[in-house]
């Protein structure tokens, strides 16, 4: 007899917060009743295969953290910016835009009928079969953020979301965006995860763009949670005809991470580029599963992931580009390309491609390596020390993908906490 | 300067340097000629410290300290330069962060103050002209996509920036035009000087006619089997290396296939 499968915990499905209009508040049951039966992770869950044994939730984790008197740290951000305390907006932290032509409200501020649309829509991007966690997230979420863009509206800065937990005790946070992108419309959107605290916490997060036609839309995504974070996050998307979405998604390790990013290409024309870059150090672990569809014609997708492990942690990329029947002269490029700084550290890879059309230019490649020994040597026979020389060389391996970050004020968090890894992972000899 | 005693140095086990003794002193220009496979580069690079390479006895040492010791940065830092016979592209780091890192590393050594971005780029664009490169070439990755002729002309940029105590040469002037190799070898006699000294590695006894050497060597099978003067190359490039009673470049090449 097969044992019985573990179950995700029932106390991660108890009712929250009840701060919501009636329709998110009935969507929110729905979700939660139909994972009375979800069956936990393991290593014979394919998609999650070298994840599993990363992921330990308890019950002390199940409880959604408390906001009140939380204000957040003062992070100065250029741009405007909303602050999420453990998965719940704190509008005395917040700087919105007052445009007539974007709304961006908090989910507890909805009517009636606004928040029946959403309830329509939520989820709408993403496959709940695929992505098992983020309808944990819809049968949780205390609050979320709803942007609206009308047609041609441009956000002429960035919006920067702060996701902030506070791991002052255990619990966890289910920090929920959805953005409406009318046609022609432009908007950079960048999330960063940060935390305080030292307790063991589950962050599950799920952000979700639908790009109407023309629209142009960038997501930052820089995943810098603390170390006793297990994250679970997805981001959906689907694009209509000519738009075009681009993300940069920069991930530092944890005992936990996991980004699931899916694309649908529904309309003619449309295009999408997708930078990673992940860096890993002592036994964190960092998943990225990407899923491209292509299912209108004449669409093209990028995507470029890079991986950097050091230590004895574990990073993965799974990168599935989905081509169907109508997607004639579908373009889709896809590199992956991995370091590893040390022996101890593992990296799986795994492209998959599924082609339904004939007419369809699609490339990928993947490969793990180390630091080359020859060019070492180069830069230390000029008097470089060894260990300049390594962040160099391991700096040139993603520096192509940090430059391309369109907002220098990431770039430049990025670059501090890469310097952090550097010097943990590069010791002067 | 330098003082090679009795080196021996072997690669995965396989000897290949077998007992080397050569002196050299501060201004003089030593080029080793021999056949392929003879162990010339191993010898330039193991002074310059590759570690791939195991040095199983004997000694080196500049300026009286043993050069062994140190690790390749040091012996860079004490003014040893090794121009590359196949200098590594390295695509993501642009040779102006490559030159300016490792002048300033230098200037550290040194107890200088670093040199600014400003000030190196006009230094960078100065020598760049000297070795008649596009200072467009700075932006671009460490040797990435150059030209043969390319790689060699940046190694000697790289010397004449660098200013190093002793240079050694790793056939700097194989693959060359005639005009680059009139560049290159300009760029060697400006290297000249009394407190220096260079070692080249040649097979060709036309760059000897633009940089006059004051003593030449054969390496041959991990050893030095004669040493001369200038005159040496040419008798060399008359007879070959048969009448020394070693195995020349076709056959050498040959028996190595
Ligand atoms: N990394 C290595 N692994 C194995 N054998 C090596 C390695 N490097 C050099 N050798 C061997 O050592 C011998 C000497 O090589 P070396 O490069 O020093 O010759 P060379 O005199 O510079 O020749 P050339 O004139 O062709 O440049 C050759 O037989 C070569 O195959
Ligand atoms: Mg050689």
């Amino acid at each position: 007899m097969k044992p019985a499968p573990s179950l995700l915990s029932s106390a991660f499905l108890q009712p929250a917060g009840q701060a919501l209009p009636a329709p998110l508040l009935a969507l929110r049951k729905q979700r939660g009743a139909a994972l009375v039966d979800m069956p936990m992770p393991t290593r014979k869950t394919e998609n999650w295969k070298y994840s599993s044994k990363y992921l330990k939730l308890t019950d002390e984790m199940a409880a959604s953290l408390p906001t009140t008197g939380k204000t957040g740290s003062a992070l100065a951000v250029p741009g405007y910016k909303v602050v999420f305390i453990n998965g719940v907006v704190i509008p005395e932290a917040s700087e919105y835009p007052d445009l007539d032509n974007i709304l961006i409200q908090r989910f507890g501020d909805l009517s009636e009928a606004e928040a029946n649309e959403l309830a329509e829509r939520l989820d709408s991007t993403l496959d709940a079969k695929a992505v098992q966690f983020a309808g944990l997230n819809t049968a949780r979420f205390e609050d979320g953020l709803l942007i609206r863009l009308k047609p041609d509206a441009v956000l002429d800065q960035p919006l920067f979301i702060i996701h902030e937990v506070t791991a002052d005790a255990s619990g966890s946070a289910f920090p929920r965006i959805f953005v409406e992108a009318g046609r022609n419309s432009q908007i950079t959107l960048v999330e960063e995860f940060i935390s305080s605290g030292q307790e063991a916490v589950f962050v599950n997060s799920v952000t979700e763009f639908t790009l109407a036609e023309g629209t142009n839309v960038t997501n930052i995504r820089l995943s810098m949670d603390g170390e006793k974070v297990q994250h679970i996050g997805a981001t959906g998307v689907t694009q209509q005809r000519s738009s075009r979405f681009e993300s940069h998604c920069v991930g530092f390790g944890g005992p936990l991470r996991r980004h699931d990013l899916r694309v649908r290409l529904e309309g003619k024309g449309a295009e999408c580029k997708l930078n990673g870059v992940v860096v890993t150090q002592g036994t964190q672990h960092y998943d990225n599963h990407t899923t491209i569809e292509h299912v209108a014609p004449n669409c093209d997708s990028e995507e470029t992931y890079r991986n950097i492990a050091a230590d004895k942690s574990h990073a993965v990329f799974n990168g599935r580009i989905h081509i169907h029947p109508d997607a004639q002269k579908s373009n889709a490029n896809m590199s992956n390309k991995n370091l590893l700084l040390s022996t101890g550290a593992e990296i799986d890879t795994k492209p998959e491609l599924e082609i339904y059309a004939d007419d369809v230019k699609c490339a990928h490649g993947a490969t793990i390596g180390q630091l080359d020994k020859e060019s070492l040597f180069y830069l230390v026979s000029r008097g470089i020390g060894l260990r300049e020389a390594n962040v160099l060389l391991t700096m040139a391996f993603i520096n192509e993908l940090v430059a391309q970050i369109p907002v220098d004020a990431v770039k430049d968090t990025v670059q501090i906490r890469l310097n952090q890894f550097f010097d943990q992972t590069f010791q002067e000899v | 300067m330098l003082s090679i005693k009795n080196l021996h140095a072997s690669v995965e086990g396989k000897e290949i340097l077998k007992g080397i003794n050569l002196e050299i002193k501060a201004g003089e220009v030593h080029a080793i000629m021999g056949p392929n496979g003879s162990g010339k580069s191993t010898l330039a690079q193991v002074l310059a410290g590759n570690d791939a390479f195991e040095v199983t006895s004997g000694s080196v040492t500049m300026h009286g300290e043993d050069l062994l010791e140190k690790a390749t940065e040091e012996r860079a830092r004490d003014g040893v330069f090794l121009a590359f016979q196949y200098p590594v592209e390295i695509p993501g780091v642009s040779n102006l962060q490559f030159m300016r890192t490792s002048v300033n590393a230098m200037r550290h050594h040194r107890g200088e103050s670093e040199m600014n971005a400003a000030e190196f780029m006009k230094m960078a664009r100065e020598i760049s002209k000297q070795v008649d490169l596009d200072p467009a070439f700075l932006k671009r990755g460490v040797n990435e996509g150059f030209s043969g002729g390319e790689k060699k002309r940046n190694e000697i940029m790289q010397a004449l920036m660098l200013q190093p105590k002793l240079a050694i040469l790793d056939e700097t002037d194989s693959g060359l035009d005639i005009d680059a190799l009139k560049v290159v070898s300009d760029g060697v006699n400006a290297l000249r000087a009394e407190d220096r000294a260079i070692l080249m590695v040649t097979h060709y006894q036309r760059l000897l006619d633009h940089i006059v050497p004051d003593f030449v060597h054969v390496l041959a099978e991990g050893k030095i089997v004669k040493s001369g003067g200038r005159e040496l190359a040419l008798e060399l490039e008359e007879r070959g290396y048969a009448w020394l009673g070693i195995k020349d470049d076709e056959t050498a090449a040959s028996s190595a296939n």
